[in-house]
């Protein structure tokens, strides 16, 4: 008599779990109530509604999308990692076709010939745009859970900053700063393959580390005001929360004390998703931590040292002092503004005007 | 073994808990959304992935462009100018197809849907049916198929030997063809065509009707009264006179850059059938079947300068020698004196 029933409830448990498994592993398909609703996404000139439940029902020119950014190696994947801690944020891994497609757009842009050509066949600028503003939605909406504020990391995605703040406006940016000199050790000792970067030259990496970063900072600078953010590195990890609350407060989202702990939602939902493939997943699953600001001292070729503020000019200009082995990161130099040749035209004029009196 | 029924009634329960379980789990999870079908709205008129449109392609110099303009002359098509970017696009999305991007390949279709369709829609008037015309586009028709489940296609046929003769005459640019050899462009032109026509095979034909030029310009009524039957549209008198309506709201819009501007602004007419025949080296017309064997495969003879390519409408030899009287001149608003500095670049 026993056995059958415990037979029974055997049978009842295992059915139990593998309903439950399965469903867990499949995903739910959503109640029927809400195929009432129609799907469309639009957008007022050309772009995006989705109707989804807890989430941004329109997705389009005003939405305030978070770009992250900068020189790879410089701490791009842990802030989005912390970000994507955040409850209301997802950023995700790399597209590594938005850049792409951003380079595409600039070099039809480039040539004064096309532009004409395009112009002719009715393909204006802001028909392009359009186009380009519904392929990155559709990216980023698309690769990875819903969110309250999207958000995209894609390092070199901002050598288009100024473009990508003007076909979304109320987007904010990111710009990862970080000195050139760990930038580029770590870039050449983990062998990370950037096109057009020589891994065996410190001298020829740092020279162009230093154009990349000069090209972003300047349109970081150049961008609406308050639009974009830099952020070092070396301050994120010596000071994580106090980097945070700058940021947070930058973005215009409430604190979560969830983001000084990203470590602990690696992989789990409404948490941080990291990739197999990309190469900072095996450092960004520790807590955030400052092992790996002075790594680089000792492997700096010693030409190329005594050449440093020559051949990297953006060090001294984000306050890294190019001859210090290393900086002290606690007390960071100050980041000078873009020169701004008109303002030094004005301060010749009132120097020389006051030798004159 | 025998139930009884106090064990039948226990299963109906665990059943019934089951069952309440995984409804209270659908309410209370997350649900996977099923994603909205891409779509845009331009010109006040939404159009999606699912919305018919066409795809007008070939090899260049094959009569694209005449095909697009009559189709253009008829209210409720638009095709308008090459926009450039739509073959770029495709051609990039199979790189990126190839060498892994960090988003599947879902989103990334997704996306170049949603750009197509930007570039598609915003780039000229709003029309019932939507039209593009890219000739190199048709090197993508099985993919164009995929994502835009309700599109249709036209792929334009000419005789390889006329195609090639015009882009060397007319140097026109066109990567991959080396415009200093017939030989090497006429071999081009077969690989092309016969990519090109595999694929509108596969497509199949209720989705993709092949038209040679030499028919379009022989028999245009014939010729457009199938074509239109196979769009789903109704016949309309304009497309026969296309040469009407450029630049008019409605009407066929012309680019100063395109390089058969110049051509269709004239009615259809038969100049441009066998200017190739006196201009073939000798050696590449000896070889010629070895060298282009798509020619006897669309019923050209290899060995014929010219072959016969049929007898014209009465209307179209009118045309042709109204042309010759110089009664159709480049108008001045489409010519680009100013503009002359550019080569002689076509794509």
């Amino acid at each position: 008599m026993r056995n059958p029933r415990l037979n029974m409830f055997l049978v009842g448990v295992i059915l139990c779990s593998v309903s439950l498994l399965y469903l867990g592993l499949s995903g739910i398909e959503c109640p029927p109530k809400n195929s009432g609703h129609r799907y469309s996404w639009v957008d007022p000139h050309l772009g995006h509604i989705n109707q989804s439940q807890a989430f941004p029902i329109y997705y389009g020119e005003d939405t305030p999308l978070i770009f992250i950014g900068g020189f790879p190696r410089s701490g791009t994947t842990l802030m989005r990692a912390m970000l994507d801690a955040h409850n209301a944020v997802r950023c995700g891994e790399e597209t590594r076709v938005i850049p792409r497609l951003l380079a595409m757009r600039a070099t039809w842009s480039r040539s004064a010939r096309e532009r004409v050509r395009l112009d002719e066949a009715g393909v204006t600028d802001q028909v392009l745009d359009s186009a380009v503003r519904a392929f990155l939605l559709e990216v980023i909406v698309g690769h990875g859970e819903p969110a309250l504020r999207l958000c995209n990391k894609d390092p070199f995605a901002l050598k288009s900053l100024s473009y990508l703040a003007s076909i979304f406006p109320k987007a904010k940016f990111v710009l990862m700063l970080r000195d050139g000199r760990a930038t580029v050790h770590s870039m050449i000792s983990r062998k990370v393959t950037i096109s057009g970067f020589d891994l065996t030259s410190y001298r020829d990496c740092l020279t162009k580390w230093s154009r990349a970063v000069e090209g972003m900072y300047s349109q970081c600078q150049g961008s609406p005001e308050g639009s974009c953010l830099p952020v070092r590195y070396e301050q994120l990890v010596l000071h994580p929360e106090e980097e945070m609350r700058k940021l947070l407060h930058f973005l215009g989202l409430p604190w979560d004390q969830a983001v000084l702990h990203h470590e602990e939602l690696i992989g789990k939902a409404g948490g941080v998703s990291l990739s197999k493939v990309e190469r900072s997943t095996d450092q960004v699953m520790n807590p955030v931590n400052t092992d790996a600001l002075s790594k680089w001292v000792g492997h700096i070729p010693s030409d190329v040292m005594k050449e440093m503020s020559d051949i990297a000019p953006m060090l001294a200009r984000l306050g890294y002092d190019p001859r210090a082995n290393p900086p002290d990161y606690t007390q960071p130099g100050p980041l000078l503004q873009s020169f701004n040749y008109t303002q030094l035209i004005i301060n010749l004029g009132i120097r020389f005007k006051r030798s004159m009196e | 073994m025998r139930m009884s029924p106090r064990q039948w009634l226990l299963i109906l329960l665990t059943l019934c808990g089951l069952y309440t379980l995984t409804q209270f789990f659908r309410m209370v999870q997350p649900c996977n959304l099923e994603k909205p079908v891409v779509s845009v709205v331009v010109h006040g008129q939404r159009v999606g992935a699912n919305t018919s449109l066409v795809f007008v392609g070939g090899v260049p110099r094959s009569g694209t462009t005449l095909m697009r303009v009559m189709l253009d002359a008829h209210p409720g098509v638009r095709c308008g100018e090459e926009t450039r970017v739509v073959p770029r696009m495709l051609s990039q999305r199979n790189t990126w197809a190839r060498e892994a991007m960090g988003v599947s390949m879902e989103v990334l279709d997704r996306a170049v849907t949603a750009f197509l369709l930007g570039v598609i829609a915003g780039h000229g008037e709003p029309a019932p049916l939507l039209c593009n015309k890219d000739p190199f586009s048709l090197k993508s028709t099985l993919y164009l198929a995929k994502i835009f489940p309700n599109s249709k296609f036209l792929l334009m046929l000419r005789d390889g030997r006329a195609s090639v003769h015009s882009m060397i005459s007319r140097h026109v640019t066109i990567g991959g063809f080396d415009l200093s050899s017939y030989r090497d462009c006429l071999e081009k032109w077969s690989r092309t065509t016969n990519t090109m026509l595999a694929q509108c095979t596969q497509v199949g034909r209720e989705r993709c009707m092949a038209v040679k030029y030499e028919q379009l310009v022989l028999q245009p009524r014939t010729t457009l009264k199938k074509v239109l039957a196979f769009l789903g549209q109704p016949w309309h008198e304009a497309v026969l006179h296309h040469e009407d309506t450029i630049g008019q709201p409605g009407g066929p819009s012309l680019s100063r850059m395109e390089r058969s501007t110049d051509q269709v602004i004239r009615p259809v007419n038969l100049d441009a059938l066998s200017r190739w025949v006196d201009y073939i080296p000798p050696d590449v017309k000896r070889d010629m079947e070895a060298i282009a064997p798509m020619l006897r495969k669309l019923g050209y003879d290899p060995m014929a300068n010219p072959p016969n390519y049929g007898h014209p409408d009465p209307q179209v030899f009118n045309n042709t020698q109204r042309v010759h009287l110089g009664d159709y001149r480049t108008p001045v608003h489409l010519k680009i004196k100013s503009l002359a500095s550019f080569d002689k670049d076509g794509h």
